[in-house]
């Protein structure tokens, strides 16, 4: 048997004649981690589509366990002993994280009856093997989303998979939960399991990963042992182009006030928050996921009603508001955290997505001026250097980036005064991550004030002139970008008194 | 800058064309089939005399798919339209008893209780949260309950005579064909060039986000079932003057029909796809087969059949485009 638990050897794939992977070659030892890394559409997931058996590759071969594995299907790869957890995860909410680890495969007596004691005595083994605590009788939908992904990773295990593929892992992470996933992913390498990790933050790529094998249009741009690898060096293999610098800086003073939000609460999580935002600025929140960042950001909107607090935005256009179509008219603009289900409308086409909130100022007597419409949809298409084939594509055919991008072109086509924007960078990829940096930037020049929430504490820091750093529904601290440290943030976002331990 | 990076296509381009192709153009392709078959199979089918019977009773069918496609578009659906062509037929009767100038008076009471029920269709969805499916039944059987109270089973009037124009047609233009037309016209202006048919499109599409756009997502939704009711009111007098009395079971499965229609016609179910374009190839289709099997003298029990695999069919391919992913 040869020294690799998995070769995918000269794997090619086109759709409708066009190249999805042409000629790629990865080769896994046994009880490594191995990054992939690559922009969106570079290939990653066609490429671990075609392990998980879902894809049959147009050419190469893939040698498992010293063997030639032919076109397999999804159960028969799973046997064999490969898992892949995806972005999604695919748990039952109602099950118990038992039921789910065990979901089709439960042990049972004779005439099927289910054997509850094994069932749980097993699945708590299997998460101690993980290093996590966890009551296996707690239905899913209980837990949290780090919680979650240790179920799907248990239900691998359980499985008896020798390499698991985790399919952008962080991206439902924060803080300390990521702490915990590479403790368990360290776990699993010590007794023999290889990781494949996908990733587009390429911190964790360093942390983690003892390989990185950078995919760019489909081919294989390198395979690199991680110790002679650097930050810059990565970027510029996985864009092609070198990146100055990942967070553009402007020179600018403080502005005037142009927000003022006083001790608001929420029935959410939120409470007793104040925050002040001048023009031109960004303000950074940060904070574990569930600490309140998003509440705060619906609050601000009018998207959750108040239950005590005052909202103001000061200047000529002063003004308060209840609800979202308020605000908007009040010039203040949120881009939600999550793109597809509450900022994209995946189904309709381009053109639609970016003039939806400025219909009234397109319409006459209520008819649409279609010359108009065009006009400035070309213009955003333009400025945000939005890749699509027409303006009536529908949203949902474009890449995560370009998405992100139309998400943004709408909200500035309302001419803001103040824009939230909750994770902009969430599923992009580097090179539309600089863009989006820079748009925003542009924004501060031109006067309007970001409140940016982010749970890439890099990207706080880089780009944020305050950063406030949320915990358990609170504003627990306000750090100046000079004096912001990663380890000084995590550290507010994680004090004891506010606990994260709350359900 | 018009073209998609190559690596861009890799992630949907090529096949965004192909899905395009069979959701835009899939009902239209089997019309044209289903119109060449009838060359050889029932070549009747062309006669100018069949074709006007096929266009007006097309109409009765269309003018309340208009209503069911839109309500389809805001990711509802609406049941209780088979109630309210019951209600139309008895205002109708009832208030002219038989005279022709009460009846646009009757036209106006019709449409107003019917934009109430519209109007409780899209309060139960909206405000209560009660699943289209259910609040549209339930008021379905509320409407057709109310009717039997009122009539105690037997209900009274006569339908006037000047309703009876819509049995007429000149060539093959009726009044309904003309009506259906018409309407056609304009709401597929609204939805595809005014701000409030964008709206509906919208509110379809992602909910959440056409809310957090500033969206009054509870009005249009409402309105859009008052729209569909309305549209159902004028079905069901076109209904009421092909019939030309009172009937308790008037327009029985149009309500079917008509969701049928709009989801052949290429309509998503769950909404924010769709158009009034291809609801009109969806009643043309179902119209047209229905006639074609009474043509070739098969049982009724056989149009069910045919009727039950073309929707199938149809929902499949639609599904099955919409898997490639």
């Amino acid at each position: 048997m040869s020294e690799y638990i998995l070769e995918m050897l000269n794997i090619s794939k086109s759709f409708a004649g066009v190249q999805a992977l042409k000629d790629v070659t990865i080769r896994c030892k046994p009880g490594q981690v191995y990054g992939l890394v690559g922009e969106n559409g570079a290939g990653k997931s066609t490429l671990m589509k075609i392990l998980a058996g879902a894809y049959r590759a147009d050419a190469g071969e893939i040698i498992y366990k010293g063997e030639q594995r032919e076109q397999a299907s999804a159960g028969e790869v799973i046997d064999s002993g490969i898992s892949i957890i995806y972005q999604e995860l695919a748990l039952v909410q109602q099950m118990s994280v038992a039921e789910n680890i065990f979901l089709g495969r439960e042990p049972r007596y004779t005439l099927g009856v289910l054997n509850l004691r094994a069932l749980h005595s097993r699945a708590a083994a299997l998460l101690k093997r993980l290093g996590v605590r966890l009551d296996t009788r707690l239905p899913v939908s209980e837990l949290t989303v780090a919680q979650r992904q240790s179920v799907e990773i248990a239900k691998a295990l359980s499985q008896n998979a020798d390499l698991i593929v985790m399919d952008e892992p962080s991206a439902i992470l924060a803080g300390s939960e990521l702490d915990q996933l590479f403790r368990i992913i360290e776990s699993l390498v010590e007794q023999g399991v290889t990781i494949i990790y996908i990733s587009h933050r390429l911190e964790e790529v360093f942390r983690i990963a003892d390989t990185v094998t950078v995919l760019k249009d489909g081919e294989l741009v390198d395979t690199r042992s991680i110790d002679q690898l650097d930050r810059p060096t990565l970027v510029e293999l996985m864009v092609g182009r070198p990146l100055d610098e990942i967070f553009p800086q402007t020179e600018h003073e403080q502005g005037e006030l142009i927000l003022v939000a006083e001790n608001i609460s929420t029935n959410t999580i939120l409470e007793d928050a104040s925050l002040a935002l001048y023009k031109g600025e960004i303000l950074g929140i940060a904070g574990m996921v569930g600490s309140g960042r998003t509440e705060l950001a619906r609050a601000l909107f009018g998207a959750d009603p108040l239950t005590s607090g005052t909202i103001t935005l000061v200047g000529d256009k002063s003004a308060r508001w209840n609800n979202p179509s308020q605000a908007i008219a009040s010039g203040l603009v949120l881009v939600p955290e999550d793109r597809k289900t509450h900022g994209l409308f995946t189904s309709l086409s381009v053109r639609i997505n970016i003039t939806l909130p400025i219909l009234s100022f397109l319409t006459r007597f209520g008819v649409l001026q279609s010359s108009l419409e065009n006009k400035i949809v070309a213009e955003a298409q333009e400025r945000l250097s939005i890749v699509m084939a027409s303006a009536d594509q529908e949203a949902q055919y474009l890449s995560g980036g370009n998405q992100q991008k139309v998400v943004l072109a709408k909200w500035l086509e309302t001419d803001p005064a103040v824009v939230i924007l909750d994770e902009p960078t969430r599923g992009v990829d580097v090179g539309a991550k600089f863009e989006i940096y820079k748009l925003m930037r542009q924004l501060n020049d031109r006067g309007i004030g970001i409140v940016m929430i982010s749970s890439e504490l890099p990207e706080v820091i880089g780009m944020s002139d305050r950063i406030l750093v949320m915990n358990n529904g609170c504003i627990v601290g306000e750090v100046a970008q000079e004096e912001a440290t990663e380890a000084g943030i995590i550290e507010l976002a994680t004090m004891a008194d506010a606990g994260a331990n709350h359900s | 800058m018009s073209l998609a990076k190559p690596y861009e296509s890799a992630t949907g381009f090529s096949s965004w064309r192909l899905r395009k192709l069979v959701v835009d153009f899939g009902v239209y392709m089997a019309l044209a089939v289903l119109l060449i078959a009838a060359i050889f199979l029932t070549p009747k089918l062309y006669e100018v005399n069949t074709i006007a019977v096929v266009m007006r009773q097309a109409s009765q069918l269309g003018i309340v798919a208009i209503g069911q496609t839109m309500i389809l578009l805001v990711a509802g659906l609406d049941l209780s339209v088979g109630g309210i062509f019951i209600m139309t037929s008895i205002v109708v009767a009832e208030v002219t008893n038989g005279r022709d100038e009460m009846v646009l008076p009757a036209i106006l009471i019709s449409l107003g209780i019917g934009a109430l029920i519209g109007a409780g269709n899209g309060v139960l969805v909206t405000k209560r949260r009660v699943p289209p499916f259910v609040a549209t039944l339930g008021m379905l059987v509320l409407v057709k309950g109310a009717t039997q109270a009122y009539t105690k089973g037997v209900p009274g009037g006569f339908v006037p005579d000047v309703l009876g124009i819509v049995n007429q047609s000149w060539f093959v233009l009726s009044i309904p064909l003309l009506l259906w037309l018409g309407l056609n016209a304009f709401f597929i202006f609204v939805l595809r060039r005014t701000a409030y048919g964008r709206k509906v499109y919208a509110v379809g599409s992602n909910t959440e986000a056409a809310r957090l756009s500033g969206i009054s997502v509870d009005v249009i939704r409402i309105s859009v079932y008052i729209l569909g009711s309305c549209l159902a009111v004028v079905s069901g007098v076109v209904l009421t003057g092909y019939v030309g009395y009172v009937d308790r079971f008037i327009g029985t499965g149009l309500e079917l029909d008509s969701i049928a229609a709009a989801i052949v016609g290429g309509t998503a179910f769950v909404g924010g796809r769709g158009g009034l374009l291809g609801t009109i190839a969806g009643v043309l289709m179902i119209q047209i087969l229905s006639t074609m099997a009474l043509l070739m003298g098969l049982d009724i029990e056989v149009q069910f059949i045919i009727k039950g695999l073309v929707i199938l069919g149809a929902v499949t391919l639609y599904s099955v485009a919409s898997i490639e992913e």
